[in-house]
């Protein structure tokens, strides 16, 4: 059995798909898997002590070629050293485009909501966010983007091409079932970065108790 | 519709009252509800209720329940808290079908006791109750009146249209008070404190079965179970609309979440999406209340093309400034239109929308403009400013304004600013059922949600 990571291994059995990513267990399993996905590729470290990858340093990314790439590893082996290790996730590198959050939490009184608006460094700064309560379906979604003050980033703004507005909302309507079904009390995939083809989820973070 | 939520209609419509704990002493609960009852013309039998008296106000007065000589459909609680349980158990072996208890003492100051025994009670025989801790109910139409502020301080609405729902009495009160100010009639009120048996989301579910409803207000704190909320409101609000003013929005979002969703998104923010969810319409402020509750005595509209006739330039500006920051927009006018207008202006005015009509306009140029714009295909609404201060206008402009509103073609809209002449030719429009604003801002700020709501019913019709 190789070792999995369980939020990715939930996402997935709601048929919600991570960017390509392997876990390799030593630097040839590695080099195999970033083989097989196509260079660049990003190394994390994957382990239940470390919280903050970056804080560790165990996060590299845009490694080109194999050379690059073990010797990251090396170093982020080095970085963590005397913290217990599951393994090393290699993913492939994430597309360029719109970052946006899709989050998810348990409210008291309503129960499980989810969340969309503008992702990465800028969900703290312009806390530009639609909610709504679960389940939603895709008609909820597009309402959701109309609230958004970066609805034109989404609808394509000077020349740029809307982003692929299918495979977001019916992203945002397996989130909800896996919400439910799933009792997640609080989710964030940040950032999902899309652009008109797709999107690569790139980040999960989740609580289940 | 649950047994104990139909039984609401002995609240809101009872043929006799007892009011439990009446009282001969000026200043206590039990005189204060009794006498307005009596004050408010209530035409049924009122029974009171007290062991320690024969006579309340001029009234034979029963030593308790059970000996009450008839059959009461509404309670009204003026007692200890400690004592309401058993004499709740006598008004179900009575029949009484309603009741509502104004006494604190319950949940609030933790007695869950108490409340688990009234609630028991209540429940076996399906009474509907309002409370405890709580401002009761009113029916202008039934003269129900429980609320115990004396007349002469708060005032009373008359008949209308409009419900509403609020946990607080201390705001219910306000607003029930300046609706009555404002001419702003009610169907039926009703302020439910703690919300034992029945909540929010009973009580608008009746208020969308009855028939008088045609506008629910509520305002809420809290809910304790969000999800029924939600559904409610979203079965009800297709029928009629739900204005909401939800208040604490700063509580719940919670500074040690482990993700940016839990920090990001409070207990307000579940809120917020029930309601947009619900498509319900919410509003931020008690005076955003009042002006959202004004617009809907008017038609909806078509679609979001404004007219603007003014005699005065300058609030024509901000209006259209209100218009696009609310994304509304300016209506093209018809030739015909653009005629009619070119006829009454002095030959160097210009005919564009804002439609300036200039302050030596009077009430005659004003109609022929009106009767024009109503007849415009291109124009959805009409938002008319009206400086009252320009010597050329007389009284004899609210007439033609309400005239042309009468003919309900379209949704008409009115801004007027100023002072106190201003204000009481605005309170004429509003008792007349044309909604006036005295900011420009406002105005649009209703019509948009106004519109919204329209285009989300005829969407739904479709």
């Amino acid at each position: 059995m190789p070792a999995r990571i369980p939020e990715f291994a939930l996402l997935e059995k709601y048929g919600i798909e991570l960017i390509p990513y392997g876990i390799a267990k030593n630097e040839k399993e590695a080099a195999k898997i970033a083989k097989k996905l196509g260079y660049p590729v990003a190394l994390k470290i994957i382990s239940t002590e470390i919280v903050h990858k970056t804080d560790f340093h165990a996060v590299k990314v845009g490694l080109k070629n194999e050379e690059r790439m073990l010797a990251a590893y090396e170093d982020i082996m080095e970085n963590v050293k005397g913290h217990k290790v599951t393994g090393m996730l290699v993913q492939r590198m994430a597309r360029k485009g719109l970052e946006l959050i899709i989050g998810g939490k348990k409210d008291s009184q309503f129960g499980h909501m989810v969340v969309l608006g503008l992702g990465g460094v800028y969900v703290e700064v312009f806390r530009d966010v639609s909610a709504r309560i679960c389940p939603i379906k895709r008609q909820d979604v597009k309402e959701m983007l109309l609230e958004l003050r970066s609805n034109p980033l989404i609808m394509g703004v000077r020349g740029m091409k809307p982003i692929d507005l299918d495979a977001l909302e019916l992203l945002m309507v397996k989130v909800c079932r896996m919400m439910l079904e799933e009792d997640v009390l609080e989710m964030d995939l940040n950032p999902v970065i899309f652009d008109e083809h797709g999107y690569d989820i790139v980040d999960v973070r989740l609580r289940r108790d | 519709m649950r047994e104990d939520v139909k039984n609401l209609k002995s609240v809101f419509e009872p043929s006799s009252i007892a009011v439990i704990g009446a009282s001969p002493t000026t200043g206590k609960l039990g005189n204060v509800v009794l006498k307005n009852i009596l004050d408010s013309n209530f035409e049924g039998k009122v029974y009171p209720v007290n062991p320690k008296y024969q006579n309340v106000l001029g009234l034979k007065c029963a030593p308790d329940v059970h000996s009450i000589d008839g059959k009461p459909d509404l309670a009204i609680f003026a007692i200890p808290a400690e004592l309401i349980p058993d004499v709740m158990e006598q008004c179900g072996k009575k029949g009484v079908k309603g009741a509502i208890v104004l006494s604190a003492g319950f949940g609030e100051i933790g007695r869950k006791d108490l409340d688990q025994k009234l609630a028991a009670i209540v429940r076996k025989y399906k009474i509907a109750l309002i409370g405890p801790n709580c401002l009761g109910a009113l029916n202008p139409a039934n003269r129900v009146d429980t609320l115990f502020f004396p007349f002469y301080k708060l005032g009373r609405p008359r008949i209308g249209d409009i419900s509403f729902v609020t946990q607080s009495g201390a705001v219910g009160s306000c607003i029930v008070d300046m609706a009555a100010y404002f001419g702003i009639g009610f169907a039926k009120f009703v302020s439910y404190g703690n919300g034992l048996t029945l909540d929010e989301s009973d009580i608008i579910e009746y208020f969308g079965a009855d028939e008088h409803t045609k506008q629910i207000l509520l305002y809420l704190e809290g809910t304790k179970d969000g999800r029924k909320l939600l559904e409610v409101m979203k079965k009800v609000n297709k029928r009629k609309p739900i204005i909401a003013l939800k208040a604490g929005k700063g509580a719940g979002a919670s500074k040690a979440a482990m993700s940016h969703t839990g920090n990001l998104a409070g207990n307000y923010t579940a809120y917020q999406a029930a309601f947009r969810q619900a498509k319900a319409i919410e509003v931020n402020s008690l005076a955003e209340l009042f002006h959202a509750v004004n617009a809907f005595s008017q038609p909806f509209p078509k679609g979001n093309r404004v007219a603007v006739l003014t005699d005065g330039g300058g609030l024509g500006v901000l209006t259209a400034d209100a218009l696009e920051a609310e994304s509304m927009r300016l209506a093209e006018l018809s030739p015909a239109t653009v005629k009619v207008i070119k006829s009454i202006l002095p030959p160097y005015g210009n005919v564009g929308n804002p439609i300036d009509i200039i302050a030596d306009s009077g009430p005659d140029q004003y109609r022929k403009a009106l009767d024009a714009l109503l007849a415009d295909d291109g124009v959805d609404t009409i938002i008319v400013i009206v400086l009252f201060q320009a010597p050329a206008l007389d009284s004899s402009i609210l007439d033609i304004i309400v005239t042309a509103s009468d003919q309900r073609k379209k949704p008409i809209f009115t801004v007027a600013v100023g002072g106190e002449y201003t204000n009481e030719s605005r309170k004429v429009l509003d008792r007349y059922g044309v909604p006036s604003y005295d900011s420009p801002d406002f105005a649009v700020k209703a019509l948009k949600r106004f519109t919204d709501y329209g285009s989300f019913l005829s969407k739904k019709k479709k």
